[in-house]
């Protein structure tokens, strides 16, 4: 008797367990939290308000992303080098932190179609004398360590064979040296260029041009091999578009031209 | 849980690279200690002088050196110095960081090293007839230099793990600025960092072997 409760038990047990094989889109809405990483240094993407609460389109977007979900939204504050081993050691469910797509990275992790796309500009010292993109050749030029930028100004000034090029480990940072005249200018794209300049928090530095790199379109990201959540995450980024709520919140935090999210003369 | 596939050979193809890196760190670490020998000798003078304003300019360095994270002072000497219109070159400035750090830290183990070596002894010597100098040069000297030899290598080995902080001033030379930028355009973090990993350890452990070494032969009775 008491063997076969215990076997029952056992059976009960297995039974449950085996819900575990759960995926990440059961995970995430079993837990009733999603986690998103973030970057908070990322203005008007994310950052922070007077309250020291976050802010910007990437909150926004993971908080509508949890709605979807039925589910609510935990902000976790992630530095660009860092959003990877956040995924990876299971911190976060998700990435809504302005990741470029690239094919390289995609070897690594899971990338959806594009939910976001950036063009590129020049901000420089005004003592500097850079007026345009041709111009930063030979001079010190800076970006963010790890963004898509920073890994195109890095290959175009070797390509120069002059100059120099220092990846700074945030956006601030970046500018910071900017406005010091450390560096002479950099690259950045065009909605965290103006968001500085206008800021008023770095003086002496102005948006000077257009860098003539690929538009860089920006993908939410999770594990690779969780389809069932990349599937859902996909049809979110269509939704968002058709139901006008993207172009809601680009004018809310960044205003002007709706930026395409679809590359002319091909699929995804 | 922990879901990641390593690839290996792709990452070991940035080897090469990742060594040349650790070239530039170990010659950052170690002009920071030649620099940071040279300072902390001349704090120590300082210290003995017994004037008063060079004593305190020497403790002040010592406590500020000793008492706030290396990152700060390397982040000072580049940001820092930079809104006064100075600017040094991540390479200059994780130097300056480094070595201001190193001279407060051997500084402190010179004095250590010359509390242990007992007065009377000086005092010996000046009774056989040397000059102050002389008792100085031939009896505290050696047994200072002895006696700080292996907190020194210490400083070494911290010296070689501090030059990773560099890349908060936009260091991409060093092995921790070419590891960060190989992770940032592969995001294959793990093998990269692991990779990082085992070559600071390699070179950590052959400067504490080497000094061990050195220490046996020089100092032996």
């Amino acid at each position: 008797m008491k063997t076969s409760v215990l076997a029952l038990g056992l059976v009960a047990a297995a039974a449950l367990t085996s819900q575990a094989h759960a995926d990440k889109l059961d995970d995430v809405i079993g837990s009733g939290t999603l986690r998103c990483a973030v970057v908070l240094d990322f203005p008007p993407m994310g950052s922070r308000d007077e309250n020291n609460n976050p802010i910007g389109f990437d909150v926004d977007y993971c908080n509508d992303l949890a709605k979807a979900l039925g589910v609510t939204a935990e902000i976790v504050e992630t530095p660009f080098p860092e959003r990877i081993p956040a995924l990876m050691s299971g911190r976060v469910d998700v990435g809504v932190a302005s990741t470029s797509d690239t094919l390289e990275r995609a070897k690594t992790v899971g990338m959806t179609v594009p939910y976001f796309a950036f063009e590129m500009a020049v901000t420089a010292n005004d003592k500097s004398g850079v007026k345009s993109f041709e111009d930063m050749k030979g001079k010190v030029v800076g970006a963010t360590a790890g963004t898509f930028e920073a890994i195109a100004l890095e290959k175009q000034v070797k390509e120069w064979g002059a100059g120099e090029f220092r990846p700074y480990q945030t956006q601030a940072d970046v500018f910071l040296a900017l406005s010091q005249g450390q560096i002479d200018a950099t690259v950045s794209t065009s909605t965290v260029a103006q968001a500085n300049v206008k800021g008023g928090k770095f003086a002496g530095i102005s948006v000077v041009g257009k860098a003539p790199f690929d538009t860089d379109y920006v993908a939410l990201f999770t594990n690779r091999e969780e389809y069932g959540f990349i599937n859902f995450l996909n049809l979110f980024i269509n939704q968002q578009v058709r139901t006008g709520r993207y172009a809601e919140l680009y004018e809310k935090w960044v205003g002007g031209e709706l930026p395409d999210l679809t590359a002319k003369g091909v699929y995804r | 849980m922990f879901s990641y596939t390593f690839h290996w050979n792709q990452a070991l193809k940035a080897l090469p690279q990742m060594l040349d890196g650790a070239l530039v760190t170990l010659q950052v670490a170690l002009l920071s200690m030649v620099i940071g020998l040279a300072l902390a000798l001349a704090l120590t003078a300082c210290r003995l002088s017994g004037n008063r304003i060079l004593g305190s300019f020497a403790t002040a360095w010592v406590e500020i050196a000793r008492n706030t994270p290396a990152l700060f002072q390397i982040y000072m000497a580049h940001f820092g110095l930079g809104n006064f219109g100075i600017h040094l070159s991540p390479y200059t400035a994780l130097l300056a960081g480094i070595a201001f750090n190193n001279a407060g830290y051997l500084a402190e183990n010179f004095r250590g090293a010359l509390k242990a070596i007992p007065d009377t002894q000086t005092r010996a010597g000046r009774s056989l007839g040397m000059t102050s100098v002389q008792a100085f040069r031939y009896i505290v000297l050696p047994q200072m230099l002895r006696i700080a030899f292996l907190p020194v290598t210490n400083q070494m080995v911290w010296a070689i793990l501090m030059t990773s902080l560099g890349v908060t001033v936009g260091m991409n030379t060093d092995l921790a600025g070419i590891t960060q930028e190989l992770n940032a355009r592969s995001f294959r973090t793990f093998e990269f960092f692991a990779i990082a990993a085992v070559i600071y350890y390699v070179i950590a452990k052959a400067v504490t072997l080497a000094a061990r070494a050195l220490a046996a032969r020089m100092f032996r009775y």
